[in-house]
């Protein structure tokens, strides 16, 4: 009965509430439910900034080996999350502006946002700004795929646009129409 | 002469009844006839009962019922007339008979010698056993499905005439069909051809042999070379050259009278003149004609086909219902019985009682409860109790009381009793209370929960209903009941419903907290259990356990691991692996990971 953590092969530190085997059950009663769906959310996020996963599927659940295998499965108390159970928890996520489904009208899979997109862009104008690219073009691709492995490299298209639209609305970036595509050019803050 | 041709000899000693087809009505009966076959008297029916009945007239002597009782069929019967009386001069009633008694008349057989008529018979359509004693007219139609009842194959055509070959005559070439002759066993056979009949007319375009008296041919409606005297002649049946039935006797003399020697003979021939007009014996609407003829009939409708086979079901139905109806009412009856006896019973006790204490002015053991001291203790201590101050008499019928049964103890508490409700209430919350934890005094009585501390509403509504025998009590005074427990019973027995509606009555330790904190502390105890594991442990039925257990969930004392549905391996929804019960492991779970990184 005594849980304890427990540190996955990943390095990542297992809450011991991923011990019990009720945590992976949907509880009929809503204000337990609420506990456990609060626990499993900060779970996923806390492991989606530890791995930089970005997108959850349902299907996650029953892919095996995949990369969120760690926590929606714990072979050690033989339990896993059925992907029913995870679509809820999917659905929360979204319901608490932590992620967002991509591609949009669809309900299986989502963007996680364990940065929410202010901060990304926060984090894209610092970027920018120390690596001295204040007021020039940069592709998306020169973004998410930099010589130099940055804190954004490998950031979806659909979060990176919309943390250069939130950088937009502030006088800070632009985007710009290139022949392959798109650009952005940041300007200093004021 | 036409008493004779046209009656069939009946056994007078049966009753009239029994001699009555199954479809068949008696409507009324005249004693002290006679009968005159034509214009003469008959000298062997000088004194008779004539019944009508709605296929037939009998006449049944009052001298030799067994040898001169007759029956006439009332198909046979053209017209009837009736004559007041005068003088000397009987009132009487004419009964003219078709000289040509038609082809279903025919088929009339004398019910003593028709096998068919008394015999069961499957249907060839639809298997259906035809009853035996149905008339003439209705035996020739399945009862179930209305389809016509096929020929006999095994009579052979021209044969002997055993009478189911008559029964499809109509529609069945047969050779021997233009001289059906009457079976034989009959006294007084109709004789249907004559050796001094003369030849019959073949007619020169189909060369069916007509019967003499025809103008034109009965098939092709040409003239017939030689006419004669012309009288409507019936279809005849079509066979390879069937004769026209052959006729015969005076019209003169085609008549009997029934004289009514001691009256009665204006009521007698209103019935016979609705049973002719109704003309049951042609075997439809027996339903209109029969509401026609007598005020009691049954609404029988034509039993054919589907509807048929539904008008059975709906009226076995109904059969049943009023059964069960009347046994219902009779138990009633019964109950009221029993409780006149239960209450002589209280009645007598308490005299006994009365005159007991008076004579020896005993004082009871149990101050304050002398009746129920006397009647509620066992046989043989009230025996003794009262024996020395009882006379012999009284404790004879004491006894005889209380191995009845009937003990004021056992008395139930009805309402009549009760001036007003509340007290009545007050009272069925006692009796139940001791119903359910037995006496306090009386050790060696248990009630229904002293071995148990939860118990299933409906068992307890039906225990105390078995225990009161009489005035049962119904669910709605049981429910009203159940919230004045408490202050009867010790422990305090209360009402728990749960979600799912299922209600119990337990005593304290089952209530919801209780329970919650007794199983919580066995779970972390014991580490986590299926409900089957905590229904043994706390010796309850599982459903009950279940309910239990949900219950607690929902307080949030409980939660669950489906380890059918969660477990990555031996698990899979439908293996019927069961749901694990937990301590509520997520309240008040601090999140014990300080995440690194980032």
């Amino acid at each position: 009965m005594s849980l304890s953590p427990h540190t996955t092969p990943s390095g990542f530190l297992l809450p011991s509430i991923h011990s019990a085997p009720p945590f992976f059950t949907q509880q009929p009663n809503p204000a337990t439910q609420a506990i456990v769906e609060e626990q499993w959310i900060r779970l996923l996020l806390s492991y989606a900034r530890h791995r930089k996963l970005f997108t959850l599927r349902v299907d996650d659940s029953e892919d095996k080996g995949g990369e969120w295998d760690e926590v929606l499965r714990n072979e050690r108390i033989n339990r896993r999350i059925q992907s029913a159970y995870l679509s809820k928890l999917i659905a929360k996520l979204v319901e608490k502006n932590v992620a967002a489904y991509d591609p949009p009208r669809q309900t299986r899979s989502v963007l996680v946002y364990w940065r929410l997109p202010e901060e990304w862009a926060e984090t894209l104008h610092q970027w920018a700004d120390s690596t001295g690219q204040m007021n020039t073009i940069l592709t998306f691709y020169e973004i998410t795929d930099p010589p130099v492995p940055s804190p954004l490299s490998n950031v979806p298209l659909p979060l990176l646009r919309t943390a250069i639209t939130i950088l937009a609305k502030t006088n800070r970036a632009q985007i710009i129409a290139i022949p392959d595509g798109e650009g952005v050019r940041f300007f200093p803050s004021k | 002469m036409a008493l004779r041709r046209y009656t069939t000899t009946i056994d007078g000693t049966i009753p009239a009844e029994a001699l009555l087809y199954s479809d068949e009505e008696l409507i009324g009966s005249q004693d002290s006839v006679g009968i005159y076959d034509g214009p003469q008297k008959s000298p062997e029916h000088q004194d008779g009962i004539v019944y009508v009945t709605s296929h037939r007239l009998f006449y049944v002597d009052a001298k030799y019922p067994e040898t001169r009782s007759f029956a006439l069929d009332l198909a046979a019967i053209t017209q009837t007339e009736s004559f007041a009386g005068l003088f000397m001069s009987s009132p009487k009633v004419t009964i003219h008979i078709s000289s040509e008694i038609s082809l279903s008349t025919q088929e009339h057989p004398p019910a003593d010698n028709d096998l068919g008529g008394f015999d069961t018979w499957e249907c060839q359509v639809c298997a259906y056993r035809n009853p035996p004693g149905l008339s003439p007219a209705a035996a020739r139609v399945c009862g179930l499905c209305g389809v016509p009842r096929e020929a006999i194959p095994t009579t052979t055509p021209g044969s002997s005439s055993h009478t189911n070959t008559r029964r499809l005559s109509a529609s069945l070439p047969s050779s021997g069909l233009a001289s059906p002759s009457r079976p034989s066993g009959g006294s007084t056979p109709i004789s249907q051809e004559q050796p001094d009949q003369p030849d019959p007319i073949s007619c020169p375009a189909c060369t069916f042999l007509n019967y003499p008296s025809l103008k034109r041919c009965e098939m092709c409606d040409t003239q017939l070379p030689r006419p004669s005297r012309g009288r409507k002649e019936m279809k005849s049946a079509p066979s390879s050259r069937p004769a026209s039935p052959v006729q015969d006797g005076d019209p003169a003399f085609n008549f009997i009278r029934l004289s009514f020697r001691k009256g009665g003979d204006k009521v007698f021939y209103g019935y016979l003149k609705r049973a002719l007009k109704s003309k049951v014996w042609e075997g439809r609407k027996y339903a209109t004609n029969t509401q026609n003829l007598s005020g009691n009939s049954r609404p029988t409708r034509p039993q054919v086909g589907i509807s048929g086979i539904l008008n059975t079901v709906e009226s076995s139905a109904q059969g049943r219902e009023d059964n069960i109806k009347d046994a219902l009412q009779d138990l009633e009856a019964l109950m009221v019985k029993a409780k006149d006896m239960v209450r002589l019973a209280a009645e007598l006790n308490e005299k006994l009682t009365a005159a007991s204490t008076s004579q020896s002015r005993s004082v009871s053991p149990y101050p304050g409860s002398t009746s129920s001291t006397f009647s509620g203790t066992p046989l043989s201590s009230s025996t003794t109790l009262v024996s020395g101050s009882e006379p012999e008499e009284a404790t004879f019928i004491r006894s005889s009381l209380s191995q009845l049964g009937l003990q004021l103890d056992n008395t139930p508490v009805t309402q009549d009793m009760m001036k007003d409700e509340h007290k009545w209430l007050d009272e069925l919350a006692r009796e139940l209370a001791h119903i359910l934890q037995g006496s306090r005094y009386d050790h060696a009585k248990k009630g229904m929960m002293r071995e148990r501390g939860i118990i299933a509403l409906d068992e307890a509504w039906g225990g105390w209903n078995r225990a009161r025998g009489v005035a049962l009590i119904p669910p709605s005074t049981f429910l009203q009941v159940l919230p004045l427990l408490p202050q009867y019973t010790e422990p305090s027995i209360t009402q728990r419903k749960f979600a799912s509606g299922f209600t119990v009555l337990h005593t304290p330790p089952y209530s919801r907290t209780a329970f919650g904190t007794r199983l919580s502390e066995f779970l972390v105890s014991n580490g986590p259990k299926t409900t089957m594991d905590i229904a043994i442990a706390e010796g309850l039925a599982i459903a009950l356990v279940r309910e239990m257990i949900e219950a607690g969930e929902q307080d949030g004392d409980f939660c669950r691991d489906d380890v059918g549905e969660a477990a990555i391996s031996g698990g899979g929804s439908g293996t019927g692996v069961e749901v694990r019960w937990w301590p509520n492991v997520f309240a008040g779970y601090v999140w014990d990971v300080q995440v690194v990184g980032d």
